[in-house]
């Protein structure tokens, strides 16, 4: 597992003050559902909008001044640049205020925090990714990463579901990927709709139905708790070993650097040993409050 | 007296009535008390009877299960009965086990007159209206009226009013209003100015552990409007303006349940006289009400009833 | 070595020269409770009466609330900007259990990242101890490895023998303090001798003991074990008491305020106590009291231990002497089991 070094940490501090968001403007909001929007923003700074880099899985505190901070994964890849998106679930204070933002408008970002899917050890294996409802967010900055550097990486399967049609997300990116040949994608509904297509059922159950081969493989799971839960043991049951299971976990988190103390999982901080890990860290974590 | 405490609770435990007892023990420090809560017949001899056992435990009834029996005094009975009337335990939940309180020994009081810290005092014994210390092997004497705890002084009800079983004899109230007050009375001898800011100094100091809102059997609720971002009522931040107005706002939410236990000024680590703001509130819900509380199990919660005439021809 | 001396009489001499340079914080009773403040000038008496703080030393970097970035709502944008601080302060009395829990938080706020706030008051404060000659009953810093008369982490520690005070100097900082010939004098070998007599004399007074041997694998052992936890849990109250008045306890709370067009982004205290310390919207791990003290348990002696190599705790002894229902952590763990640490020592 790859985690990412000090000094790539510290290269986008805004004046050696660790505490201190870049300003970002929002330049293209998707209402992806009722309660998701996607926004796109890119840094004030121009030098930034050309330098900044990160790895998929990292995420970022997002600041509504005057409002608070919040941990958001950034959900596009690093090998389409220009901007940064991420998914905002409107559950709370800091995310309904993100809601009512419109384009133009100034927030702050802080980041990239965290470490990053483990590319290298996923280069050219079978890929299996796992998403659930925002789920996708963190999944789809990997999988259009590996879609982009195609030939790096075996075969490619997409399994995602919501709890309905309407809690889709990226549904532009589920069109894409559908169309792709390369990529095989199912999409999934908990219940069955008039006019729905795709399969129905929840996500544990379509991967079981689907059955992908664990060899030579590994799987990215992202989703609700509950959800990354049920899909442990179908994903063991078709042969994956622990190493071979990748997910993100989520915990309230502050400072988003290892300091303020609440995101800790035993004395792992998920916000620095994290977000991303793999299935067998998750079995030898002291704690089981995550 | 605690013979029988014991046996009572252990009557309780055996015959199946209740599965926890809750009550005092010997504490790890001299002079204080700790909570005993156990269902364990083996650890019921570990209850005490003290001029130290401070704790309300009626905050344990707080969305507890099963059935219990708890040790109360008379301050403790009315916050049960509090908690009752708000439909936050049932009467048929709890055996109180009533113990008449002839009131508690305040060690802020006696570190002030002897000049001593707790732990350099070898021994207190209260013995009628006397409170005997031991200092450096010798003896002092002091009125038991200079030594209590303010709220213990203007006590009404030492006796618990609703009870199962009665450890002991009731005990007649000290009662002693204007002493236990006098800080209250001099606060309101001071100029408005003077007042404002003497308060606000008091809450310079709040350091917002909230072991004042945690000791309380009144504040029962399972998210405080403190923790709340939306709306953001006060600012977490230990400012003094968002202190006062926390216990402003907390003082009000508590008005005609809080039974003056006293127990939210001698946990504060800062020792913020928070009692001349809850003493101050229970005599004003007297006045305006003829209320107190805790007295009535089938009394509506004062707050949340009112009577017609309060309309007062506004609703017509 | 404790090479210099200085008659109390004289304190207020040196106090005075350091005025002059440094905001100066002594020992204060104020409202009947030990704290620290400024010092008035005056008043060097705190030397005799004054055993320990109610608010550790942590406040002076790590104050209750603090403004981290100042905003205000301009035409073409938002303005950030950050408050300076970082005067020149001397904090003179602190004990050796709190000079070691300055050390442990220092690491927490300088590795991988370096919190600003935090340094720009560390590194602007000379720390001055002063022997612990009057132990609590609730202290137990001697089971944590620390001695009352312990020179680690300090630019220069007093000892009180008597009429004079013992200086061992530490630091240069903490040397360049004590530029006054006249008042402070060489320390004479008996002098010496009764500070080196002091360090069994004052371990002795701390008789509350606990064994921390192999803590951190024992509570490793019984972390699942939740009988074990709720038992422990059952008391208490929730309140933030233990946490914000432990010297090493660090979390904080990061909130902004705003009117109008104007606000700041602040981090206040947060305690691992409350409920809401770890509430997300949608669940809470940590839902359920017993899991709330374990944390706070094990963060101090199982997972702080794990990533800085010391134990997190110097008993010092606040938790105990002030919690609101005598919660007493040496006694939970104490109740914390022997036998499985042999066996997964094996």
């Amino acid at each position: 597992m790859t985690v990412t070094q000090i000094s790539q940490r510290k290269k986008y501090l805004a004046q050696d003050n660790v505490y201190l968001p870049h300003i970002v403007v929002v330049e293209k909001i998707i209402e992806e559902t009722p309660s998701v929007r996607t926004l796109h923003f890119h840094f004030k700074d121009d030098t930034l909008n050309r330098e900044f880099t990160f790895d998929p899985g990292q995420f970022a505190e997002l600041s509504v001044f005057g409002v608070g901070e919040a941990t958001f994964c950034i959900s596009n890849s690093p090998t389409r640049q220009g901007h940064l998106e991420c998914g905002i679930n409107r559950v709370g204070l800091v995310t309904n205020a993100l809601h009512r933002l419109g384009t133009g408008a100034e927030i702050g970002f802080r980041g990239p925090y965290g470490n990053s899917f483990p590319l290298d050890d996923m280069r050219g294996k079978d890929l299996v990714f796992v998403g659930g409802g925002i789920g996708l967010a963190p999944l789809r900055s990997l999988i259009w990463n590996v879609i982009d550097n195609r030939d790096k990486y075996g075969a490619i399967a997409i399994i995602y579901g919501a709890r309905s049609a309407a809690d889709l997300c990226f549904k532009y990116d589920l069109d894409s990927w559908k169309n792709d040949k390369t990529v095989n994608t199912a999409v999934t509904i908990d219940r069955n709709e008039s006019g729905w297509q795709g399969k129905v059922g929840f996500v544990p159950a379509v991967l079981g139905e689907m059955a992908p081969s664990a060899r030579n493989a590994m799987a990215v799971v992202c989703g609700p708790p509950v959800m990354i839960r049920n899909t442990f043991p179908v994903l063991e049951k078709l042969g994956f070993a622990p190493e071979q299971i990748v997910t993100t976990l989520e915990k309230k988190m502050k400072c988003g650097i290892g300091k303020c103390g609440r995101c800790n999982i035993g004395n792992l901080y998920v916000c620095r040993d994290g977000p991303v890990f793999t299935y067998a860290q998750i079995k030898n974590f002291i704690s089981d409050e995550y | 007296m605690e013979k029988e405490l014991r046996k009572q609770a252990n009557r309780l435990l055996e015959e199946g009535t209740v599965d926890c007892i809750i009550g005092h023990a010997q504490g790890s420090l001299k002079f204080t008390t700790t909570p005993l809560i156990t269902g364990d017949k083996t650890e019921i001899s570990n209850l005490i009877i003290s001029p130290f056992m401070h704790n309300n435990l009626a905050n344990y009834l707080i969305r507890r299960h099963g059935k219990t029996g708890i040790v109360a005094k008379g301050c403790d009975s009315r916050s049960i009965v509090s908690l009752i009337q708000d439909k936050q335990v049932s009467r048929d939940a709890v055996v109180i086990i009533g113990v008449p309180c002839s009131g508690l020994v305040d060690m802020a009081k006696l570190e002030s007159l002897t000049g001593k810290v707790r732990d350099q005092i070898e021994a207190v014994t209260v013995a009628g209206d006397k409170v005997s210390v031991k200092l450096n092997g010798k003896k002092k004497e002091y009125p038991a009226r200079q030594v209590l705890f303010d709220h213990c002084l203007g006590c009404e009800f030492p006796t618990p009013q609703e009870y199962d079983c009665l450890i002991g004899e009731p005990v007649a109230a000290i009662n002693d209003t204007e002493l236990s007050s006098k800080k209250i009375a001099d606060i309101k001898k001071m100029a408005p100015q003077d007042r404002w800011a003497f308060w606000q100094k008091q809450f310079s100091r709040c350091i917002r552990c909230y072991a004042c809102r945690e000791v309380c059997p009144a504040c029962f609720c399972e998210r405080c409007f403190a923790e709340e971002s939306q709306p953001h009522w006060i600012s977490p931040v230990p400012q003094w303006q968002d202190n006062l107005v926390f216990q402003v706002i907390r003082t009000i939410h508590v008005a005609g349940r809080c039974s003056d236990c006293g127990e939210c000024e001698r946990v504060c680590p800062q020792h913020i006289p928070l009692r001349l703001l809850s003493r101050e509130m229970y005599d004003l819900i007297d006045e305006m009400f003829h209320y107190k509380s805790g007295m009535d199990k089938n009394a509506p919660p004062l707050m949340t009833a009112y009577e017609m005439v309060e309309a007062e021809g506004l609703i017509r | 070595m404790n090479s210099k001396k200085i008659n109390k009489k004289d304190l207020k001499k040196l106090l005075d020269t350091w005025r002059r340079d440094f905001n100066l914080i002594v020992p204060v009773l104020e409202n009947e409770v030990i704290t620290m403040d400024v010092w008035d000038g005056k008043d060097t008496a705190f030397i005799d009466w004054y055993r320990n703080t109610v608010v550790p030393p942590k406040a002076n970097f790590l104050p209750p609330g603090e403004k981290m970035i100042s905003f205000e709502k301009k035409k073409d944008g938002i303005v950030l900007e950050i408050p300076r601080n970082g005067q020149r302060q001397i904090i003179f009395g602190v004990r050796p259990c709190d000079a070691r829990s300055i050390a442990i938080i220092d690491d927490v706020f300088t590795e991988t990242y370096e919190d600003t706030y935090y340094l720009s008051r560390r590194n602007n404060t000379i720390v001055i101890g002063l022997s612990c000659n009057s132990p609590y009953d609730s202290c137990f810093c001697t089971s944590l490895n620390i001695n009352p008369v312990e020179s680690a982490h300090v630019d220069l520690l007093f000892t009180d023998i008597g009429d004079d005070l013992l200086i061992e100097e530490i630091t240069e900082r903490g040397k360049g303090l004590l530029n006054m010939p006249d008042t402070i004098k060489k320390a004479t070998k008996a002098d010496t001798e009764k500070g080196q007599a002091l360090k069994d004399s004052l371990a002795a007074k701390v008789t509350k003991q606990v064994n921390v041997k192999d803590m951190e694998h024992r509570l490793q052992a019984c972390f699942n074990d939740r009988e074990f936890w709720e038992k422990a849990a059952a008391k208490c109250i929730g309140c933030g008491i233990c946490t914000f008045l432990c010297p090493t306890c660090f979390c904080f709370d990061i909130n902004d305020e705003m009117l109008k067009k104007q606000g700041a982004r602040y981090r206040s205290w947060d305690s691992c106590s409350f409920k809401a310390y770890t509430r997300m919207p949608m669940e809470n791990p940590r839902e359920e009291r017993w899991r709330r003290v374990r944390q706070k348990v094990c963060h101090k002696y199982q997972f702080l231990p794990a990533n800085l190599g010391v134990t997190a705790c110097t008993g010092c002894g606040r938790c105990i002497r002030l919690c609101p229902v005598n919660w007493d952590i040496t006694q939970v763990l104490a109740g914390v089991p022997q036998k499985e640490a042999a066996r997964s020592a094996k």
